[in-house]
């Protein structure tokens, strides 16, 4: 089980700043899963209130299995992973998938990234 | 001449977040504006790599996306990783003992960084970013462009004039050598590209092997070297036509080069079948086809299928008119009542608009732009990025007020209803004169009552098709297919390559090779060609009575090899209705193709119509494919 985890804007406004949760502080655990909330409502963890096209309560990532899960909560503009095989056409996630970190995910507008921890 | 200060990159950095509607200054947008000085270090360096500016800029856009109009915050902060950016370019200032930032600072610190929008741009565009960092590095503000001068020749069997801006690209692409002799012109496909045979020659008249040079519209050409690098190039068979240097890509021109060279030992020059065909017998061509095309290309390409089920829209609308073409409104707000048109599309409900009509048109992306007609042209945001469905053109935009960019999502653009798709296809088709009732629903030819294209085209776009999905060519034609030394197959023109539908490009070699090589055998009425029907029948069915002649019975052997190849690329044997839907839809578009003489636009309707007619007849239609049901998007 992670204690800890940061999370890296990659777009907008507040690109490159650095978001740190702890799992005993921040978020939801249950067990050996933590979930932390992505949304533009105050109340998520996450809380992305400077991009319009992040729904209020838009997704969630979550520590299952000994790994990272992102899930869209049928938000309005979607929740996409950056496409291998093209860069310019992000692939829209669908159910809950694996996500490593380093790899690239965009919130409505909004490019974010779980930091690689040594 | 010094290098341009932070302070005036700045006034066009703000200029290009406000454009963006993004009220921060990004990382993005400080690259933007260093890539727009003139002759700057950024431009100079791109155009290096094969690039031009405008192509960076634009992919750029595209990754950061436009923002809303909502603004939640006062002024144009810096965001977090601007700051750093600033700190990094002030500490390389500092080093050269200067307090002032310039443009050489501001672009290595960006180069140094590797996790912004344009350095990942970059990582995509295979430029390596800290190769590039080190010749900024040694670049000098004062560059000229004055290089040694290549002189150009003409063989006589070179007819056409070469244009100021082909000179200059072709000037660019062979800087070194003493001079080039430009033999012949490929006769090239339906595009306005330009495909020359040029044999270089080196100081001291020694002659280099000749390449086949492309010359067309940049976009098209920096798209076709990305595409040959992402498909084509680790699948072509050893002897084969290769692109091997960058694009010549130069800022102030809008037209690009390619460079094909051939590995094998040249003692000829590369011709394309189009220009031979005249000269070879059909059953020659169609055993060539088959042996040296299909065989040798084949195993990478072609016959590497999976099951692919899929809406025939999916694959086959983009080949077809734009769904509509609208004329934009300036309203921001939506007008009560209007249309809007959203994913997914209906499309019966497009035919039923009225000119003048006001459409709302929701999260289309733009596919492309041309500011000299003052249009673009949008698409379904899904989808492979060559072959998108539902386009639509708009026309009357001031490019001067608003910006859009390749590959744009635009969330909500008003227009009103200038042309629908099916008025396109009726105005095609009456061009050529028809001798008949061309608004029923079936249209009679030879004894049967065909569907009528232009009519059927729709509810066939809904259908269902159980095929397979392989690498294709994505614009087989015998312009694109060259003959090579040992009568080898060479393919270029590589900008449609793509995954799609497996018997795509038979299809389109079909109506290529009706179009070249049967046609010019028979007389140019409808009634010619309605003969000509009644002979193609032979090939589907070779127990039918016939009396063909001699010259076009020889052409038709051309055909019934692509048949055979045909035969082996169905998704299941002998279900020949997959390729009757593929024919169907790529003889439809060849209708309309004012480049096509009227002889052979007649025969491709006659063929699309006898296509639609056996999709409903063959084996296997009625089991595979059912109407989708209805969607709704309208509101």
């Amino acid at each position: 089980m992670v204690d800890h985890v940061t999370i890296m804007v990659m777009s907008g406004v507040d690109d490159g700043s650095l978001m740190v949760f702890r799992s005993e502080a921040d978020g939801i655990r249950t067990g050996t899963q933590w979930l932390i909330t992505v949304g533009r409502n105050d109340n998520n963890d996450l809380c992305l209130k400077n991009d319009t096209f992040v729904s209020r309560n838009h997704a969630n990532l979550t520590w299952r299995d000994g790994g990272w899960w992102l899930e869209d909560k049928d938000s309005t503009n979607g929740t996409f992973l950056e496409n291998e095989k093209d860069f310019f056409m992000d692939e829209r996630v669908r159910g809950s998938i694996p996500i490593d970190p380093g790899q690239l995910f965009r919130v409505g507008r909004t490019w974010l990234r779980i930091q690689v921890t040594d | 001449m010094s290098f341009i200060s932070l302070k005036d990159i700045l006034i066009t950095a703000r200029q290009e977040a406000h454009r963006m509607r993004h009220f921060f200054l990004g990382v993005e947008h400080l690259f933007i504006a260093l890539l727009e000085i003139k002759n700057g270090l950024a431009s100079s360096v791109i155009t290096e790599y094969g690039f031009t500016t405008e192509y960076v800029i634009d992919a750029v856009r595209r990754k950061a996306g436009k923002g809303s109009r909502h603004r939640l915050w006062a002024g144009v902060p810096n965001t977090p990783r601007t700051e750093v950016i600033f700190d990094v370019a002030q500490e390389i200032a500092r080093d050269d003992s200067r307090t002032a930032i310039n443009e050489r600072d501001l672009l290595i610190a960006i180069l140094d960084e590797d996790d912004s929008i344009p350095a990942r741009v970059l990582k995509t565009l295979e430029i390596d970013a800290t190769a590039m960092k080190e010749k900024v590095k040694v670049m000098k503000p004062v560059r000229s462009a004055v290089g040694s001068f290549t002189k150009i020749d003409v063989s006589p069997d070179f007819v056409r004039e070469l244009t100021n801006d082909e000179l200059f690209i072709l000037r660019k692409m062979f800087h070194g050598y003493a001079s080039i002799r430009v033999e012949t012109a490929l006769t090239g496909g339906y595009t306005s590209s330009q495909l020359l045979v040029v044999t270089p020659i080196k100081v001291g008249d020694k002659e280099a092997a000749s390449v086949v040079v492309k010359i067309g519209p940049t976009d098209d050409i920096l798209d076709e070297a990305r595409r040959y690098n992402k498909y084509v190039k680790d699948t072509l068979p050893p002897l084969t036509a290769r692109l091997e240097d960058k694009p010549v890509a130069p800022d102030t021109s809008e037209l690009a080069g390619l460079k094909y060279t051939f590995l094998t030992d040249s003692d000829g020059n590369p011709k394309d079948m189009r220009a031979i065909v005249n000269k070879w017998s059909g059953d020659r061509l169609g055993r060539w086809l088959h042996q040296k095309l299909y065989g040798e290309f084949g195993e990478k390409w072609w016959k590497q299928t999976r099951p692919y089920r899929f809406e025939a829209w999916r694959e086959y609308d983009w080949v077809l008119p734009p769904i509509l073409t609208l004329k934009i409104t300036p309203e921001e707000q939506k007008p009560s009542g209007a249309t809007i048109l959203r994913f997914p599309i209906r499309r019966t409900r497009i035919t039923e608009l009225d000119l003048g009509e006001i459409i709302v048109v929701e999260n289309f992306l733009v596919y492309k732009v041309d500011p000299e007609r003052g249009a673009i042209r949008l698409a379904l945001a899904q989808g492979e990025s060559t072959a998108r469905a539902y386009q639509i053109e708009v026309q009357g935009i001031d490019f001067d007020k608003d910006t859009y960019f390749r590959g744009e999502v635009v969330d909500r653009l008003v227009g009103t209803v200038w042309k629908t798709r099916d008025d396109e296809l009726m105005s095609s088709l009456l061009q050529l004169s028809p001798d008949f009732e061309v608004r029923n629903n079936k249209i009679e030819v030879n004894n049967f009552a065909l569907p009528n294209p232009v009519k059927f085209y729709s509810p066939l776009l809904d259908a269902i098709v159980l095929g397979s999905i392989s690498t294709i060519h994505g614009d087989l034609h015998l312009g694109n297919i060259l003959i090579g030394p040992n009568d080898s197959a060479l393919l270029i023109d590589f900008a449609r390559t793509r995954d799609g539908h497996a018997i795509f490009d038979w299809a389109n070699l079909e109506v290529s090779i009706m179009s070249e090589l049967v046609v010019p055998q028979i007389g140019e009425t409808w009634d010619d060609v309605r003969k000509l029907m009644q002979y193609l029948a032979v090939i589907d069915n070779p127990d039918l009575e016939h009396n063909i002649p001699d010259n076009i019975n020889d052409a038709l052997k051309a055909v019934a090899a692509l048949r055979q190849i045909v035969a082996q690329s169905l998704a299941n044997e002998d279900r020949w209705h997959e390729y009757s839907l593929a024919l169907a839809f790529t003889a439809l578009r060849a209708m309309t193709w004012e480049t096509m003489s009227d002889t052979s636009r007649r025969l491709m309707y006659l063929v699309s119509a006898f296509a639609m007619y056996h999709f409903n007849t063959r084996e296997g239609a009625s089991s595979d494919h059912t109407p989708s049901p209805e969607v709704t998007d309208f509101e």
